[in-house]
């Protein structure tokens, strides 16, 4: 199981619709939030709406570890568990951005570096994102090596590719 | 003169500004004017991981951006100076930049913040700003991208 949360950011709909897709793969994925930001945003409101996407400190950490366990979504329980046993990985929280130098990058690049729970990437393709979404355990550098490596290996021509894969 | 274009975009640089107004203007410089990101040497590297690398981007407080500018004005360079507001845009020409246009690009809606035509609202204060940067012989144009036909501010504040 995945010990931390993704928040997809990025412009207009994409995010919701990369968030979809990733669903069409890997299934119902309830603890992954989708971020756009409209033309009408000015920074200060997308980071708002951005930091709420993240959570606070990008912590789930404030949810009883009993109370919720009856009421709230399927995914809640298991969480408030993992994050009980992993203290120091609490909360950590991975945002995909679409576009280097966008302002979904800019905004998510400035909040995380005020939490360090949060690791911002961005050029997210549909390949990262399933990679992301199944990921098992802890939002570590191999996992963020991991998920680099998965994006840019999704970027193919396919005579380019057939030709490198013969030789 | 060759600040080739003034913009006042409240996200500074992002995609749609790089890739499209460069390219139109043919500016090889980017001079953001922003005392916030000044001050932040983390959002002004950020900031500038979004030009191209042979693009070089200053990032001054107004002060001496206002130095920076009137220095580049003079010089054949063509140059692109991106603000985040208007109140930045009055200081650069206050302080004596010639600046013969500026470009309202980017700027938001929120509280109290009136739509003045299609993604661009303005605030009272800034409405206040632009209306003294055009005394002063600047004239203020809405054009968010390139291709767009530039509308003179003048059209539309006729009506408030």
């Amino acid at each position: 199981m995945r010990s931390f949360r993704i928040v997809i950011a990025g412009h207009g709909a994409f995010p919701a619709a990369l968030l979809a897709s990733t669903e069409m793969i890997c299934g119902p994925l309830a603890d992954i939030v989708a971020a756009g930001i409209e033309p009408t945003d000015t920074p200060d409101r997308y980071a708002e709406a951005l930091r709420a996407a993240i959570g606070r400190d990008g912590a789930p950490d404030h949810v009883p570890a009993q109370s919720d366990a009856a009421g709230s979504g399927a995914s809640l329980p298991a969480e408030a568990g993992r994050t009980a046993r992993s203290s120091t990985r609490k909360g950590r929280v991975l945002v995909l951005c679409d576009l280097l130098g966008g302002t979904p990058f800019n905004v998510a690049s400035a909040i995380s570096r005020r939490s360090p729970r949060i690791v911002c990437i961005s050029g997210v393709n549909l390949a990262m994102a399933v990679e992301a979404a199944l990921a098992d355990g802890d939002l570590d550098d191999a996992l963020v090596e991991r998920l680099l490596a998965t994006g840019r290996d999704a970027i193919v021509e396919t005579e380019r590719h057939r030709a490198q894969r013969a030789s | 003169m060759s600040l080739r274009l003034v913009r006042i975009d409240d996200r500074l640089i992002h995609g749609q500004v790089v890739a499209g107004w460069l390219r139109a203007l043919g500016a090889r410089r980017i001079v953001i004017v922003d005392d916030a990101t000044a001050r932040d040497e983390f959002l002004r590297d950020v900031l500038t991981l979004a030009a191209p690398s042979d693009v070089p981007v200053e990032v001054l407080n107004i002060a001496d951006g206002a130095i920076r500018c009137i220095e580049l004005a003079a010089s054949p360079e063509p140059v692109f100076v991106l603000a985040r507001s208007p109140r930045t845009v009055l200081g650069l020409r206050q302080a004596g930049v010639p600046i013969e246009v500026v470009d309202l690009g980017g700027m938001g809606s929120g509280p109290g913040r009136k739509r003045l035509h299609k993604t661009i609202s303005i605030s009272p204060d800034e409405l206040a700003e632009l209306r003294e940067l055009e005394r002063l012989g600047t004239r203020v144009e809405i054009q968010i991208v390139a291709d767009d036909r530039p509308i003179p501010f003048r059209s539309l504040d006729s009506t408030h």
